[in-house]
């Protein structure tokens, strides 16, 4: 049954008027009788009054679809008209009807229940009501309706019925475009040679379509279009070809004729089903990327509202007067208003990295993930260790701590509640109270207090490295190392002993020979702190294909985080695509140290960023510094980066 | 969320006035209605999609309400079904 089998062209009225309900409905009955689905218009109208009197049959959205099932009625049929005045139909919106149809069906069968439900299927669609709104001609309002109907329910059902005849695999190394062509080439072929054929696509975004047990067991054979391994043990015993994608974009027809001819070889599968481990790492990594996405979207706000508290503390110092070389480490904090800020602002901070891993951790093992990735975040922060548990004197493990403390929480967390489901079922109700965030706690706190001295070790290779080359005069070499490594973990333990190192340097200067040496050290240090905010600022405002929506948005921030040293603006970046960003935001960070220790420009600060220009020797090379640092980073990020589709 | 299973009584299932009525009674709740019918989900708050669903008599519904008053929406629901939208 069919809509427009039902619908004659003669029982359409186009551009009609009516001046109520009422009239609608004669027209509508009138067309009815014109076509003879009806014996008695008069009393089949009344049988629609009968139902109209029930409750109104306009159903919203200008549709309504009087109907009646009824003695008078012949054969079941439609009627429809358009009204592009619209009339008072009394819709449940209130809106006038400008659409109407008219079901006559016999008194027997549910068959006005499948009529309507199929029209109201049809009319979902805006597309469908406007074009039959639009509709100049009868033909071309039957030819909307037949066009949506095919797309609507013809393709599926016939096909599901019978069970796909031959099945396909496609897939190509890049997972891209010729995977999907290939599918849609032998699944048009299909059709033309009227075989059901379903293609599974195995492309870059895990495998679509997939085909199940039973179709498998079904069908008469299927064909692998593929330059890549495909899981190939569900095959095991039927009639099976194998191609290139090539061959299955272009010998679609003939590849199915052999598989319909019965001339297909039997594949009989040998071995591991070692190829379902490639499809399955696919979905791991985006599984993985969507628990990285959860901790950095929750940890973003935290980042972008301390920073800016900080980048004002810093502001407001400067605007008072506040002589950053005296302040030094107590610059942003010097006046009260400054100080309130910066603390505030620090404070949000301080959430930062337990959020990241918080939320990464409570993506992965759901809420007991929540405690274990919180604790372990907070850990990576303070760098506790079994030896100094209070973190005193420790070495933060930063936010790469806190990606490792995040990922292992959440993944041991979801081992742990594997585990516990062996427990008897009585235990139930104590595990997510007692037993998940006792053995989480103990578990994470083992953990990172393991991962933390590992951290303070290469710390203190790193400091010794350091001395070694200021000892022996490798200047651009120290600036660049510095400043490189200011950008490799935005705040664990190598940003932390280049920084450390930098203000060490300040501390000492005043004993040393040549203070100036000291200096430039501090002016690498900052540089490479602050050109990676500043390339991730640069790369989302010149490349926009690269970076999605939001990233774009929170770029801007990164300028004033960038301009203010605070390196942790591009953490959120770093986090998202660490591959791509950190080794770009190293390379511009040790340029720009490279050059401005090359330049002699020295700095008397520990903090600030532009704030403390002033005090800046040779700022204006500075400046140039940072600006090839950070421009070099932006091209290299937007070089690397993929396109965001 | 609270759900409840039955099956459809009036021999014309949910037929445009039943659609109509149930429709316009769960307007009235804040509460997101579903019903699922075999493979289908459908708003219960849309006549569209309730006629669409082409609910026929003995078919089997799972209303499921969530919201703040789902319990007294799920109530009416089941109490509008059971009693076969007064047919």
């Amino acid at each position: 049954m069919r809509i427009v089998d039902l619908l004659k062209p003669e029982a359409i009225v186009l551009g009609a008027t009516a001046s109520g309900k009422e009239n609608a409905i004669d027209t509508l009955v009138a067309l009815h009788e014109k076509v003879g689905t009806i014996e008695d218009a008069a009393r089949f109208k009344e049988d629609i009054l009968k139902r109209e009197a029930l409750g109104s049959t306009a159903i919203g959205e200008g549709i309504a679809i009087p109907h009646a099932k009824s003695e008078f009625v012949k054969a079941a049929g439609l009627s429809a008209m358009t009204v592009p005045g619209g009339v008072d139909y009394g819709a449940p919106d209130g809106k006038p009807s400008d659409i109407l149809f008219m079901i006559a069906a016999p008194l027997d069968g549910d068959l006005h229940l499948e009529v309507l439900s199929r029209l109201m299927t049809l009319l979902m669609d805006d597309g469908l009501r406007a074009s039959l709104k639009s509709a100049k001609s009868t033909e071309e309002f039957l030819g909307a309706i037949d066009r949506k109907e095919s797309e609507r329910f013809d393709e599926p059902k016939p096909e599901q019925k019978e069970g796909y005849r031959v099945l396909a695999v496609t897939a190509c190394p890049t997972g891209i475009a010729h995977t999907y062509m290939a599918a849609e080439a032998l699944e048009k072929a299909g059709k033309e040679l009227g075989y059901a054929l379903k293609a599974e696509t195995n492309g870059s975004a895990g495998a679509k379509n997939v085909l199940t047990a039973e179709e498998i067991a079904a069908c008469d054979g299927i064909i692998i279009a593929a330059d890549k391994s495909v899981d190939m043990s569900r095959f095991d015993g039927k009639k099976v070809i194998s191609v290139s994608v090539k061959e299955g974009i272009h010998n679609p027809k003939e590849l199915i004729e052999k598989i319909r001819s019965g001339n297909a070889p039997v594949y009989h599968h040998t071995g591991e089903k070692q190829v379902e481990k490639t499809a399955n790492d696919e979905r791991l990594g985006r599984k993985v990327y969507k628990h990285l996405m959860n901790g950095v979207s929750h940890m973003l706000p935290f980042v972008v509202a301390g920073g800016i508290f900080i980048a004002l503390a810093f502001l407001i110092d400067t605007a008072l007067g506040v002589n950053p070389e005296e302040a030094g480490g107590a610059f942003g904090t010097v006046t009260p208003v400054a100080a309130w800020l910066k603390n505030i602002g620090g404070y949000a901070f301080n959430f930062m990295i337990p959020v990241l891993a918080g939320f990464i951790a409570m993506s992965i093992a759901d809420r007991p993930g929540l405690l274990v990735g919180f604790v372990g975040g907070l850990l990576a922060t303070n760098g506790a260790t079994f030896a100094d548990p209070g973190a005193a004197a420790t070495v933060p493990s930063g936010f790469l701590g806190a990606l490792l403390a995040g990922f292992a929480a959440g993944y041991l967390m979801l081992l742990l509640e594997k585990l516990c489901d062996k427990l008897p079922r009585s235990l139930e109700g104590i595990k997510p109270v007692l037993i998940y965030p006792l053995a989480g706690l103990g578990i994470v706190g083992v953990m990172m207090c393991a991962v933390n001295p590992v951290m303070g070790v290469i710390n203190g290779a790193v400091n010794n490295g350091l001395t070694w080359l200021s000892d022996n005069n490798y200047g651009i070499l120290l600036g660049a190392l510095l400043a490189g490594m200011m950008a490799i973990d935005m705040g664990g333990p190598f940003n932390k002993a280049a920084y450390v190192f930098g203000t060490l340097m300040l501390t000492e200067a005043a004993t040393m020979s040549n203070p100036n040496v000291a200096y430039t050290i501090m002016a690498a240090v900052m540089i490479g702190g602050m050109v990676p905010p500043i390339a991730i600022a640069l790369s989302t405002t010149f490349a926009k294909s690269r970076w999605s929506e939001e990233e774009r948005k929170n770029g801007v921030v990164n300028y004033i985080m960038g301009l203010s040293f605070i390196t942790e603006g591009a953490i959120p970046y770093a986090a998202s695509y660490p591959l791509v960003v950190i080794p770009s935001c190293i390379v511009g960070s040790a340029v720009a140290g490279a050059l401005s220790t090359l330049f002699g420009c020295t700095l008397m600060a520990p903090h600030g960023g532009i704030f403390v220009f002033a005090v800046v020797g040779k700022w204006y090379l500075y400046l140039l510094a940072l600006a090839v640092g950070s421009v070099i980073s932006a091209l290299m990020l937007t070089l690397l980066k993929k396109k965001v589709k | 969320m609270v759900s409840k299973t039955l099956t459809v009584k009036n021999a014309q299932g949910f037929h445009m006035r039943p659609a109509t009525v149930f429709a316009g009674a769960m307007g009235k709740f804040d509460s997101q209605i579903t019903l699922e019918v075999g493979q289908k989900k459908v708003d219960g708050k849309s006549v569209m999609n309730l006629i669409a669903a082409c609910i026929k008599c003995g078919a089997t519904v799972t209303v499921c309400c969530d919201g703040a008053d789902e319990q007294a929406a799920l109530d009416t629901a089941v109490e509008l079904i059971e009693s076969g939208f007064g047919e």
